[in-house]
């Protein structure tokens, strides 16, 4: 399944955060979302789990707005990592990986044996199989990043939603995180702050400024040093990766961009 | 992924929440029990039961003082603190998802302190005509907790939800606002008798139990509990957040506001009924849950068994405990709470998370 925003306009406290998106995340690609802070990549992805509303504009899946699914039944389709973390309510993991099943389940319905074996599926492809009886609060970032994802897993989503999954995390676990999407290829819509790691992992990416999204594409044909200077306001230019041959951005960390260089876009 | 290679320390914390439900309901019916037998008139147990089966069969109670000190007096009372103590442990465990705050209680929304005032205000000023633990005391109480909670709401309330937080600051502040009204009444209040009524209520206590005042719990505490059960997923998801809850298909917002609602008519009958009972709605909770953690599923019905429990146990303490008088029960439970939360912080912060 597909997901397609057209004109997505999102307003938050009163102010547009969100003006006029399109954007397209493929069936089975991964698309990245980058932009400095408060460029609105939340906001946008919010829209998208449907934890906000659309000021205007759609969020579609394979031509189906998902304001007109059921909360439950959009649930089932969309699966969504956000960046909150929760409180200390003495959940074990394995009960947060089962709060996966929550669009699938009636009020009163108990655990049938296919909840069991999509928990334990889950667990275990996030490599977490031997930690189900842990606390949530007692895991390392890391490990609480692969169980959260492991809940996303439990949904069966088509489409996960992912933002800034990496964040916190130290550099092994980055790569081991992003390692794992890779290797599910599902529909999948990731916001990240790291350029480099978006350059290798996104199939496509979206870049947002001010709102507004102002490149789409591949990622070797998006991030070029104009819209790096002009969007992101730094000095970088972009070579071969020396390992994988993805696109590498080499940052000037001594002086920021020049002000004013480039139109926008 | 490198996976440590640690023996599962699956349910190793967790105890199974049923066998622990069963031993719960069994000590729950043995407390209800001892609390018949025992007080100034010693009852033997099997005499006991003998009176309430010939009750519950329909048959003539035999007229006597056992008769009436059983079914008239302690049965009710029982069963009052045993639908009070589950009510105030459901209460505690759904405020704290509410507010995503584990230590959370009534007392932080204000509204324990609203129907203390309505209480109080029918003390002091002479409205509760019907006796001092009559009904109309209790309608006062519940008016205070529905007058609080309308106005807690329209303070905390922005873009058709609560924010946690929001409504955290917005209920301490005028619950603290009310109970300043109801020191001024106490103050006021004309003789000893006045403030001694008073100060039981606000302590909370269950000397005024009859089988009228138990309608209202006996109907609210089921209702809620199903209620609750009802939403027991979503509340787990509630636990992690507002975002993770809207990915999951729940509509945080709309829980929210109804869980709000409905803790606060559960409050307003509790208080109505028993008083501000302090810490049970904040230890039942917190203590189950490190017993059977926090999924909602088994966290519920344990808390109210718990909750129940407890507060039969206690109220037997607090008829017993001195000859001459009996003590308030919120006394009791804050004497054995207080200790109580400050283990539990203890244990919490030496484990280092």
């Amino acid at each position: 399944m597909r997901i397609e925003i057209e004109d997505l306009h999102v307003a938050y406290d009163g102010r547009t955060v969100v003006s006029g998106a399109h954007m397209i995340a493929a069936e089975g690609e991964i698309t990245g979302l980058v932009g400095p802070n408060g460029s609105g990549k939340s906001t946008l992805l919010r829209t998208v789990y449907r934890h906000l509303k659309p000021a205007a504009g759609r969020v579609l899946l394979s031509g189906t707005d998902l304001r007109r699914l059921s909360p439950a039944e959009a649930a089932r389709h969309v699966a969504a990592l956000p960046q909150e973390r929760g409180g200390d309510f003495e959940l074990t993991v394995r009960e947060v990986v089962a709060m996966g099943r929550t669009p699938y389940k009636r009020a009163f319905a108990g655990e049938d044996a296919t909840d069991r074996d999509v928990v334990a599926r889950a667990l275990g492809d996030v490599g977490m199989a031997h930690h189900t009886g842990r606390r949530f609060t007692e895991l390392s970032g890391g490990e609480r990043q692969r169980v959260l994802l492991a809940r996303a897993f439990a949904q069966q989503p088509d489409v996960l939603v992912l933002d800034e999954p990496t964040n916190h995390l130290d550099i092994r676990h980055q790569v081991e995180l992003l390692a794992l999407l890779r290797e599910r290829r599902r529909t999948t819509l990731v916001s990240l702050h790291d350029l480099n790691a978006a350059a290798s992992v996104c199939d496509r990416l979206h870049v947002l400024h001010d709102g507004h999204v102002v490149a789409s594409g591949p990622p070797r044909d998006v991030l070029l040093p104009a819209l790096l200077a002009e969007v992101f306001g730094v000095r970088a230019t972009v070579v071969d990766h020396p390992l994988t041959g993805d696109p590498l951005i080499a940052f000037d960390h001594r002086v920021p961009a020049a002000t004013g260089t480039g139109a926008r876009g | 992924m490198i996976d440590t290679l640690k023996a599962d320390p699956q349910e190793a914390r967790s105890l199974p929440a049923a066998p622990l439900a069963l031993a719960l309901s069994l000590a729950l019916l043995a407390a209800l029990t001892a609390a018949v037998a025992w007080g100034s008139t010693s009852i033997p147990a099997g005499e006991v039961w003998a009176v309430v089966g010939r009750r519950l069969s329909g048959e003539a109670p035999r007229p006597g003082t056992d008769d009436l000190i059983v079914w008239q007096l302690r049965v009710p009372r029982a069963l009052l603190a045993a639908l009070v103590g589950a009510g105030l442990g459901l209460v505690g465990t759904a405020m704290q998802a509410l507010v995503r705050n584990p230590l959370a209680d009534p007392y932080f929304l204000g509204i324990s302190n609203g129907a203390s005032l309505g209480a109080v205000a029918a003390i002091v000023l002479g409205l509760g005509t019907g006796g001092v633990f009559g009904l109309g005391l209790s309608g006062a109480a519940f008016a205070g907790a529905l007058a609080t909670f309308a106005l807690v709401w329209a303070v905390a309330r922005r873009r058709g939800g609560f924010a946690p937080l929001r409504l955290v600051l917005a209920g301490v502040a005028i619950g603290q606002f009310l109970s300043g009204f109801t020191s001024y009444l106490v103050l006021q209040a004309g003789d000893e008798q006045q403030t001694h009524s008073v100060l039981f209520w606000l302590m909370g206590s269950l000397s005024g139990a009859s089988w009228p005042l138990l309608a209202a719990p006996a109907v609210a505490v089921p209702v809620t509990l199903l209620w609750l059960l009802a939403r027991a997923r979503p509340l787990n998801a509630l636990l992690m957040g507002d975002e993770t809850a809207a990915g999951l298909g729940v509509d945080a917002t709309r829980l929210r506001r109804e869980l709000f609602t409905l803790t606060s008519l559960l409050t307003g009958v509790l208080v109505a009924v028993s008083g501000a009972i302090a810490f049970v709605a904040l230890m039942v909770p917190h203590a189950c849950r490190l017993v059977v953690g926090g999924d909602h599923r088994r966290l519920l019905p344990v808390s109210a068994l718990f909750g129940a429990l407890l507060l039969v146990v206690v109220d037997i303490v607090c008829r017993t405990a001195m000859d001459t008088q009996e003590l308030p029960v919120g006394v009791v439970t804050s004497l054995i709470g207080a200790p109580a939360l400050l283990y539990l912080l203890d244990r919490r912060l030496g484990s280092g998370s």
